[in-house]
């Protein structure tokens, strides 16, 4: 028995809705950081479904590549966060305001 | 021609250039990591930079890319498909290797003290390679992994002065607004496969009518990708990083990511919008991207304009003015129509280039002024020209030329635009709309770009200053690009002829 592919694609749009909420309202910067990470998994999920339901690999191996492009970001995030930590002492992504939005 | 013995994979010549630079900087700094001999390692950087500028511009007067029924070397399609190098890949390359070779020079004298040198300059090479690529990439796959390439590092230089907590938060708010819009990106080009079952552009388009049953999520996926777009072009709905990051960021890096990283979002949304989503079949889809690009093109020149007309510090100012300038460039996205568009999508790309050279102008004579040290604002540059007269001659070539006075570059594209988008109107009366908003907000821009002009030349210094130095890498960056800017009037004719013929190529 094979699972439809919209409960796929709503699987994915659920999780994608949940980074979104969490990008939109977390202060800290690395809750904002696992937000995004949610996000670029819903991303993956539908890749692998639609890579299944069309029958070809494409989808799957940019999975592949997103995965660690994620990491590569995550790394670079990272290191944003620790300079922030050490100028602002707090990792709240409102407390450097010293340029108006 | 000796291009054609040559294997395939010299096609790509001007990012492979940019990437081997990176690495034997990279190479360096870890045979000797501390050292701060900037003339070897900004010479590096300029060496390489140029030379890859040199082989895109050597291709394209050599025929690579142009098709072989127009006697050229035809096009060179690389991987199946997944990289591209034609007209409007070596056009953006060239774009490329002109602002990185700008910058990286200017960057000398800037970064004088800075204790990490290899870093920043091989951080800006590997950056530069990933707009390279863009600009070649023909598949959502490269177009992700390039982007990306091109984002990481750009996060890590806008940070890069670690103890300046300007920096820092603007490499925050970088960051997380480039990892938001990555993510929905991502999410949009997971759709699109849904939807068609491919990734590579040509494949998307061939396989459209397949996704009749879902052109819903075409429709999202396609949504998506336009903020992925919006988000590296700095127009509306993703703008709000760009003050904050170009005022923070040490200004060549603004300069950098303003000119180069633009012009490479740019490339990718041309090519994605005409190879991938052809507007035809779309149209029948009942997903007509025009009107959003129309809606966004008027909203980010007017959002960008006026609030460029109401700073006091200049590097926001032009930091709103990139903004606005976005605005220009997407008229010819939004002036494309069923059976034609070359002549507004080549007056888009002609403005990118130019914007190349004057932009990247005006924000190192913002570098050449926090090198004096003199103040941010308006009031603070009063009376720099009695100092500083070759320099404030060049700034007013930049500011007339970002305002579209007619002697200089800025002018001619602008006027491009003008004619483009008067003729795509007789299809689709909208453009009329979009072309009134192009005069009215040059009209604007005027003010605020010559009030920076006055505060040179015109008004007295609030304070007496001493005599200003003359950094020579500075100094030369800013007169080469004041002098290509106006070099670009008697040459604007071939340059025209490639950016509309590039556009046509990837049109029809």
């Amino acid at each position: 028995m094979t699972v439809e592919i919209h409960y796929y694609v709503l699987l994915s749009a659920a999780l994608f809705c949940i980074g979104l909420f969490g990008v939109l309202t977390r202060r800290n910067a690395l809750m904002f950081l696992m937000s995004v990470e949610i996000m670029l998994n819903a991303a993956n999920i539908n890749l692998i479904a639609f890579a299944f339901y069309h029958g070809n690999l494409s989808g799957q191996v940019f999975a592949l590549f997103t995965m660690a492009l994620a990491a590569a970001e995550v790394a670079v995030g990272l290191g944003i966060i620790l300079v922030l930590y050490r100028n602002f002492r707090d990792v709240d992504v409102t407390v450097p305001s010293a340029m108006r939005w | 021609m000796a291009v054609l013995e040559m294997p395939e994979l010299t096609a790509l010549a001007p990012p492979m250039i940019l990437a081997l630079t990176a690495l034997v900087l990279f190479t360096y700094d870890s045979i000797n990591p501390r050292s701060t001999n900037r003339p070897v390692i900004a010479g590096v950087a300029t060496v390489g930079s140029l030379a890859s500028l040199g082989v895109a511009v050597w291709f394209i007067l050599s025929g690579v890319g142009t098709p072989l029924e127009e006697g050229g070397n035809g096009v060179f399609d690389l991987f199946e498909g997944q990289l591209i190098v034609d007209q409007m890949a070596l056009f953006f390359m060239i774009i490329v290797g002109v602002v990185t070779a700008l910058v990286s020079i200017a960057s000398y004298d800037y970064l004088r003290d800075h204790t990490y040198q290899a870093e920043y300059y091989s951080l800006i090479l590997l950056a530069a390679t990933g707009m390279s690529t863009m600009a070649s990439a023909n598949s959502l796959v490269t177009i992700f992994i390039a982007l990306e390439l091109a984002s990481l590092p750009s996060f890590a230089l806008v940070a890069i002065l670690k103890s300046n907590r300007g920096s820092v938060e603007a490499g925050l708010k970088y960051f997380l607004i480039g990892a938001m819009s990555s993510a929905i990106f991502v999410y949009g080009i997971s759709l699109v496969y849904g939807a068609t079952g491919h990734m590579q552009l040509d494949a998307i388009a061939n396989n459209l009518d397949a996704a009749e049953e879902m052109n819903g999520l075409l429709g999202i996926g396609v949504l998506m990708l336009i903020g992925g777009f919006a988000y590296k072009t700095a127009s509306v709905p993703f703008h709000f990083w760009a003050p904050e990051a170009y005022e923070g960021a040490p200004a060549p890096i603004s300069a950098f990511l303003s000119s180069a990283s633009k012009a490479a979002g740019f490339v990718i949304a041309f090519r994605v919008f005409t190879t991938a989503f052809p507007l035809d079949a779309m149209q029948t889809l009942g997903v007509d991207w025009s009107i959003a690009f129309i809606v966004l093109a008027i909203v980010t020149m007017t959002v960008g304009n006026f609030a460029a007309a109401t700073q006091d510090n200049v590097k926001r100012m032009l930091a709103y003015s990139s903004v606005g300038h976005a605005g220009y460039a997407l008229i010819g996205l939004a002036g494309l129509t069923v059976d034609g568009g070359e002549l507004v999508l080549g007056a888009a790309m002609m403005h990118l280039l130019v914007y190349g050279f004057m932009n990247t102008g005006a924000f190192l004579f913002v570098a050449l002024a926090e090198y004096w040290g003199v103040g941010r604002t308006f009031e603070d540059y009063n009376g720099l020209s009695k100092q500083a007269p070759v320099a404030c001659v060049a700034l007013a070539v930049f500011m007339f030329s970002l305002a579209g006075i007619p002697p200089f570059g800025g002018f001619w594209s602008k006027y491009f635009l003008f004619t483009g988008a008067l003729e795509a109107a007789s299809t689709n009366v909208w453009l009329l709309v979009v072309a009134a908003a192009l005069v009215i907000n040059s009209a604007l821009s005027l003010y605020y770009y010559s009030r920076l002009v006055k505060a040179v030349w015109i008004e007295d210094a609030v304070l007496e200053r001493e005599s200003l130095s003359q950094p020579t890498g500075l100094y030369a960056a800013i007169v080469v690009a004041a002098v290509m800017t106006v070099l670009i009037l008697p040459g604007f004719g071939p340059v025209a002829d490639a950016a509309i013929n590039a556009a046509g190529a990837i049109v029809a």
